[in-house]
């Protein structure tokens, strides 16, 4: 695997992810609580029977059924006809969305470093496991995207475009989301990595990603300033995005405000997500991201 | 309220107020700082702006706390004062009473104290000067002190230090209230400009403004005009008893025996007992107990005070202090006790220059002489004396009725004609004459009575100017008293044996009086007890000797003696006793007694009764008009700083 990512381009994996790393997350695959449904047998086993060397159950023969799945031994002791259903292994679509906004590089360290480090970790995750992988970027808009990749081969393409891709412009949540769901195909796992702090609001855009065939995982990237800043004095505050201005002076009382309304602003996204059978997960960036794929990720169930 | 610089306060306003709401407007300089989102900020401070009690009022809160500082700075500028009196610059002459009775101390501390403190009422009620006023003038104030004299403390000033200086150095006396001679001082000062050439400018004359217990001796000579004198009474109570007369005497057939007289008066309505001590040179011989009836109302507005008198008797040989002091506590201490000293006896070698006069001579005799010679003129011009001017033989040289070639230095009791050269003119003879007009409280005429003296012939005399008439005939001076050559000599101008005074008791009195006056031992004890104020002079001294006299306050002063050989000392203001200490001399003591039975009269006066004006005692002490509140008003604008930066820390800080 690590012979993968050291290809001749410039831009690789390891500048993000480092070999031991990489090395650990080879053991891990993308799951899915939901068996679900791919275009081409892969390594995933879905919920739906099919053709697959695992047995799963049986059930009574009806007119029209495939022949060859009816277990003979059944029939040759209790003379009926039942057929062999096996788990099918299918391929999982696994699309990671990244918040590419300005917005996304405020923090010490930038919020983004950790939203790329998780989007490539992720996105490895996936390809190793012959997952189709689509990897999205968006601010204003959806800004780029490598859609249906699969195989390690596309590791050098995710790396060059996380590399690449500064954090600019302003933040369109719905507008992103309306592009990206126009373009999905199939069903898998969509993992959206952003800090969420669009003023337009999270609702409709992620109204928009939670469907049927979707799992959908929300990670919310903070920076440490945004979860506990440690300013004072009087400011003008600037919004990176789009210059909006506050004028504060900041006090005691203040920043306990500002820390209820944040909280508050956390958990509102996750009631939202939890009532629709998403993931939510907030996340520090200026905590490392190997524990969070290795440890938090696995126990919330998005990797094993 | 009234505004002592309104337009200073306008103009102020009018740069201020616009400025600091411009600058309240301007922007805070703000830290600029870049976030991820103000989505989350925002709805911080709505909470916290929501949550804040009497936000609105809070926002700000900074810019009213400034408004009002601001406010009642501008306020302090227009310069707001209560009890404003209006109108031009005024002048005040401040009058205040010295003399003994304003030591009563019924007036929460002495009655002194209370006309200073109202005195200085009056002069911080004086308006200042307005800033930025070139039309307005500033209240002036004047200070004059007075008791038997008036004095100056301060001319017409508008530094209110100063006068409130001038106030402070007012030192007690025990003298008299004689207010006519301050009054004129005060007006001379108070007199509008062009009063004189009847040129009046629009400036009013001073307002005089007298702090007394209204017991003025001179007030009935005193003419004021309606308004121009406003009395501040001092002083309530009336419960005094005073020594108002004493006298020691030795016997005349014991010399060795002294006899006290003294006389008491109570001022009170109350009847009063007390003790009256009499001690020599500090030992208490004696204490008597005298009851003294109470003060009652006579007719008219003459009131009757409780008068008692006692006599003391006792043995002393030398000299002494002889003290009488009634030792009941009352308001007025300075009138308690009265001195006196004591000579030790002494006689006196009298000389008679006479052709013959068996009434003079035998009058002569009877009184206590050491030695009474005869001569006649013819030998006593031929005398020659030894040393006339310093070391004369006798001490009282009596001519009857003879001009001496030559005077030497000495005391003389004339009779009759009088000796050359001491400018006295001798005119016609005049007949039936008698005597119309006396000083009976002169020592020579003490216990003398005159009424009846009918003299049947004798001439006109003109006096010098500095001459003393004792007694006056309808027609010329009888009895007079004048210095010449550093001799005093009592002059009797007629021949007693042309009057029935030779056949009086009060002849032979008055020539025991006269020869105690000339002699060393009556001269030298008058001399010695005083009155408040009277100065004390020695004679007959070296000249340009220095000395030094210490009062009974523990203050001393340096004194010398003049060219003819004289000492002359005024500061007898305080009653006890003064010491003169002189070069290569003995100490002399002088007994300074009040003995005045108006002075010690206390019972304040409600209204003065001057000549043809009556003045009523203002109601009330007087309060303070004119009060700046440019005081309050500063830390009124202090306090708001201090808040306003209360204010903005814990906003800061919240």
């Amino acid at each position: 695997m690590s012979e993968t990512t050291q290809t001749s381009s410039p831009r690789r994996l390891t500048d993000l992810l480092d070999a031991g790393f990489l090395a650990r997350l080879d053991a891990l695959d993308i799951l899915s609580r939901k068996i679900l449904r791919g275009k081409m047998q892969g390594e995933r086993r879905s919920k739906r029977r099919g053709q697959s060397v695992e047995f799963a159950d049986h059930r009574p023969y009806t007119a029209g059924d495939d022949l060859r799945f009816v277990d003979w031994n059944i029939y040759a002791r209790l003379d009926q006809l039942f057929l062999k259903l096996f788990l099918e292994e299918q391929d999982l679509t696994v699309h990671v969305i990244v918040d590419t906004s300005a917005s996304m590089d405020y923090g010490n360290p930038p919020k983004q470093h950790a939203v790329k480090k998780l989007a490539a970790a992720l996105t490895y995750i996936a390809l190793v496991n012959n997952n189709r992988v689509t990897l999205s970027t968006f601010a204003d808009g959806l800004v780029s995207q490598l859609p249906n990749m699969r195989g390690r081969n596309y590791l050098n393409r995710i790396a060059e475009l996380l590399l690449t891709t500064e954090s600019a412009g302003p933040s369109r949540f719905e507008r992103a989301a309306r592009e990206i769901t126009a373009s999905r195909i199939g069903t898998g796992v969509m993992i959206v990595l952003s800090d969420f702090l669009f003023k337009e609001g999270f609702e409709s855009g992620l109204r928009r990603m939670v469907s049927r065939n979707y799992e959908l995982y929300v990670i919310q990237m903070l920076s440490p300033q945004e979860l506990s800043p440690e300013l004072s004095g009087d400011l003008k505050l600037i919004d990176v995005e789009d210059d909006d201005v506050a004028e504060v002076t900041v006090s005691g009382a203040l920043l306990e405000y500002y820390k209820r309304n944040m909280s508050a602003y956390c958990n509102e996204l996750k009631d939202f997500c939890t009532r629709r059978g998403a993931t939510y997960v907030l996340t520090d960036s200026g905590k490392p991201v190997e524990p969070l794929v290795l440890n938090y990720l696995r126990r919330r169930g998005l990797v094993g | 309220m009234q505004w002592m610089a309104p337009m200073t306060a306008i103009y102020a306003a009018a740069v201020a107020t616009p400025l600091l709401v411009l600058m309240y407007f301007l922007k805070l300089k703000r830290r600029e700082q870049l976030i991820s989102s103000t989505l989350l900020w925002k709805r911080a401070i709505q909470d916290l702006q929501v949550n804040a009690p009497f936000q609105r009022l809070r926002k700000n809160i900074l810019l009213l706390l400034q408004l009002l500082a601001l406010t009642a700075f501008l306020l302090a500028l227009g310069r707001p004062v209560l009890q404003l009196q209006i109108g031009p610059g005024k002048r005040y002459v401040l009058l205040i009473d010295r003399s003994g009775s304003m030591n009563a101390t019924d007036a929460n501390g002495s009655r002194l104290d209370a006309a200073r403190e109202q005195g200085r009422t009056i002069v911080q009620s004086l308006r200042s000067k307005v800033a930025f006023s070139l039309t307005e003038k500033s209240d002036q104030g004047m200070v004059i002190a007075f008791a038997d004299q008036p004095k100056v403390m301060c001319n017409f000033t508008s530094d209110k230090r100063q006068l409130l200086r001038a106030i402070d150095a007012i030192e007690p006396t025990d003298g008299l209230s004689v207010l006519g001679e301050a009054l004129r001082v005060a007006r001379a000062f108070a007199q509008a400009p062009g009063e004189d050439t009847n040129d009046r400018s629009g400036e009013s004359p001073a307002q005089l403004e007298l702090f007394s217990d209204g017991r003025i001796r001179d007030a009935t000579e005193i003419v004021v005009k309606p308004g121009e004198l406003n009395y501040h009474k001092v002083g309530e109570g009336s419960d005094n008893v005073a020594v108002v007369a004493m006298q020691a005497r030795r016997r005349f057939e014991d010399p060795q025996t002294v006899k006290v007289f003294a006389t008491l008066v109570n001022y009170s309505p109350n009847e009063v007992l007390s003790d009256v001590q009499l001690s020599v040179d500090g030992d208490v011989r004696a204490v008597r107990p005298l009851r003294l009836p109470p003060s009652r109302p006579g007719d008219g507005q003459e009131q009757h005070h409780g008068t008692g008198s006692v006599v003391f008797e006792f043995s002393h040989p030398g000299a002494g202090i002889v003290e009488v002091r009634q030792l009941r506590k009352d308001l007025l201490g300075c009138d308690d006790a009265a001195r006196t000293i004591l000579q030790p006896p002494a006689k006196l070698n009298v000389l008679l220059v006479t052709e013959g006069n068996l009434a003079l001579q035998s009058a002569l005799k009877v009184c206590p002489l050491g030695s009474l010679n005869v001569r006649t003129p013819v030998q006593f011009d031929s005398m020659d004396p030894i040393d006339p001017d310093t070391a004369a033989p006798y001490d009282v040289i009596v001519l009857d009725n003879c001009s001496p070639a030559k005077l030497p230095r000495g005391r003389y009791l004339i009779f009759g004609s009088p000796p050359k050269n001491v400018g006295i003119e001798v005119g016609d003879e005049i007949t039936n004459q008698v005597a119309v007009d006396w000083e009976a409280r002169s020592p020579v005429l003490e216990f003398v009575d005159l009424s009846g003296v009918f003299v049947a012939k004798t001439r006109k005399m003109t006096l010098p100017r500095d001459a003393d008439i004792l007694c006056e005939f309808n027609n010329s001076p009888a009895i007079s008293l004048l210095r010449r050559h550093g001799s005093p000599m009592l002059l009797v101008g007629f021949d007693v044996l042309e009057s029935n005074w030779c056949f009086e008791p009060g002849f032979v009195m008055f020539c025991y009086n006269a020869l105690s006056f000339l002699g060393t031992e009556t001269a030298s004890a008058q001399e010695s007890s005083l009155r408040v104020s009277t100065p004390i002079t020695i004679e007959g001294l070296s000249p340009d000797l220095p000395g030094k006299v210490i009062a009974p306050v523990e203050k001393s002063w340096d004194v010398r003696t003049d060219a003819s050989g004289t000492l002359r000392f005024a500061g007898t203001n305080l009653t006890g006793l003064y010491s003169v200490h002189l070069e290569d001399c003995e100490p002399k003591v002088f007994a300074v007694n009040s003995l005045d039975i108006d002075e010690s009269n206390i019972t304040p006066v409600r209204e003065i009764v001057f000549s043809g004006e009556m003045v009523k005692a203002q109601s009330g002490a007087p309060q303070r008009s004119n009060v700046e509140l440019l005081p309050l008003l500063v830390l009124l604008v202090l306090v708001l700083v201090l808040l306003e930066w209360i204010v903005y820390n814990s906003k800061v800080k919240l």
